[in-house]
């Protein structure tokens, strides 16, 4: 996969195993965004395949893409809930749109998912009334709406405070524990994704440097999982600190 | 990069936007029929219906009253200028056949235009930068069935609507200054315009009210849908909706009248 000559993605060799919760580790800029596009069909790869429940994604027809669709629920980082409708009617949307459900049905199906992500009393609240967690925890349950097996987090805890953060950890978790459900978290958050995940896999500019269960990944010796699990900054370049000094010091001298 | 290559560049710009523009209305069109109530989708025509009032209901007055002011003054500049000849009750005339071929159609486009097309594209972008269309795509709904059509039939049914009625607005500020001056009454100016315009003026303003109406939606679409990044490309798109509306609006009318005209069909018997 690439952007103007840039390539993005490069041999990404990655399997989810049934029932298990992988977390895609990875810096700004390592192509996780883009292999997320890749594996919900929003963005075709230029060569390669991606098999979901035995489906080629990236050659298959419209209906066999609309069935694997139906089997993944998406959680967005900035949880993309429709601001003109409510609670209720974000998480009934895709059961009133792709189901033959009565209405009453349907009513029953939002009431248990809502209960299910702590978000019971909210169902009647309208996306922007909601704290940054709950819109979280409504995207989860509209992700969940259609009972899909496989669930994908992208980025759960960013912008939200450790508490919460913590508390939809723990929902994931029980979601994994309840449902059985196979899940994939991109994320960058460390402390997130060591307690969440069965496996760790990680990201650099495009290749996949590392796929391991979360105690081998916590001792892997590459460099740059190093770097990144220590949390050490980059070496500043060179020429760039000089360049930097110079100036400031010609600041300096013209005051 | 020399002229030429500017040149060639801006044309590749516009050929892309027709290109893209005339895919978007071709899927449009494709989803129209999931809109129309029993034989549709379940409930889409609700979101026509939500349309309907966002797009024409809330446009009425603002483009009531620029008829209502540019009527009279059509009316006040034919006047001056008809008074010398003695030809006072040609104002008539001039404000009904004025009104429903050119000026009914385009100030009504023009005031919805500078509403919706910035407010869908605006809402549009929006929907791409929070995710919600790829939200829509990932559950396996087509976001131009969900946002896209319910704007097109929404415009295409109310827009023809509020050009009649700003139209009879434009033309009853010709009535106004008749009245005023020549002591004209109501039954008398109406049997005149009646006489001065012909069916096919009437077909002609209801056609070019469609032609806007898939301009305005589609151009406000295409800019919210090309939307990347954050909230200043939103101000970005929504600018280049109004502004490329606005003028496609104008080449579209000059291009009917030209047709109009060359086709014979502006003589008035």
């Amino acid at each position: 996969m690439s952007y103007g000559g840039r390539n993005v993605l490069d041999k990404v060799d990655l399997d989810v195993h049934q029932g298990e919760i992988l977390v895609l580790l990875g810096g700004s800029g390592s192509g996780k965004t883009t292999l997320l596009k890749n594996v919900l069909a929003l963005a075709k790869p230029e060569t390669g395949s991606i098999t979901i429940h035995g489906v080629d994604i990236t050659g298959c027809s419209q209906s066999e893409l609309g069935a694997v669709r139906r089997s993944i629920g998406v959680a967005f980082q900035a949880a993309a809930l429709f601001n003109s409708l409510t609670v209720e009617d974000n998480v009934a949307l895709p059961l009133r749109e792709l189901t033959g459900l009565a209405d009453s049905t349907i009513k029953l199906v939002v009431r248990l998912k809502l209960l299910a992500v702590g978000l019971s009393d909210a169902g009647s609240l309208y996306p922007p009334e909601l704290s940054g967690g709950m819109r979280k925890r409504a995207a989860v349950a509209r992700a969940m709406a259609l009972d899909p097996e496989i669930l994908i987090f992208d980025e759960p805890s960013a912008g939200l405070d450790p508490i919460v953060s913590a508390g939809l950890d723990e929902l994931i978790l029980f979601l994994k524990r309840s449902f059985g459900m196979t899940i994939l978290v991109v994320t960058h958050e460390l402390e997130s994704a060591f307690r969440i995940a069965d496996r760790v896999a990680m990201l650099y500019k495009g290749r996949l440097i590392a796929v391991d269960k979360k105690e081998q990944f916590a001792g892997n010796g590459h460099p740059r999982i190093r770097q990144f699990l220590d949390r050490q900054p980059d070496a500043m370049p060179r020429v760039a600190a000089e360049e930097f000094i110079a100036a400031y010091m010609e600041a300096k001298d013209d005051d | 990069m020399s002229f030429l290559e500017q040149v060639g560049k801006a044309a590749i710009v516009q050929v892309e936007d027709a290109g893209a523009l005339a895919m978007q209305f071709w899927s449009v069109v494709r989803k129209l029929p999931r809109l129309l109530p029993i034989v549709g989708a379940r409930r889409r025509w609700c979101s026509t219906v939500q349309q309907m009032l966002a797009i024409g209901a809330s446009a009425l007055p603002m483009s009531g009253m620029m008829s209502l002011c540019t009527g009279f003054i059509l009316a006040l500049q034919g006047a001056s200028e008809l008074r010398k000849y003695g030809a006072l009750e040609f104002v008539v005339a001039l404000v009904a056949i004025g009104f429903t071929r050119e000026l009914g159609p385009l100030i009504t486009a023009l005031s919805v235009s500078g509403r919706s097309a910035s407010a869908i594209s605006a809402e549009i972008g929006t929907m791409v930068v929070t995710e919600e269309i790829d939200a829509l795509r990932v559950m396996g709904l087509d976001p131009v069935e969900f946002t896209l059509a319910p704007k097109y039939l929404a415009a295409l049914i109310t827009i023809p609507c509020l050009t009649i009625l700003s139209t009879l607005c434009g033309v009853f500020a010709g009535y106004l200054f008749l009245a005023f001056s020549m002591d004209m009454s109501l039954a008398t100016y109406f049997h005149a315009v009646a006489e001065a315009i012909l069916l096919r003026d009437v077909g002609f303003m209801l056609v070019k009210s469609l032609v806007f109406a898939t301009i305005i939606v589609h151009v406000g679409c295409l800019e919210g849908m090309r939307v990347r990044g954050g909230p200043e490309a939103i101000g970005h798109a929504t600018t280049a909706a109004v502004v490329k509306s606005t003028f496609l609006i104008i080449f579209a009318d000059l291009a009917a009248t030209a047709v109009f005209y060359l086709m014979g069909w502006s003589a008035t018997t």
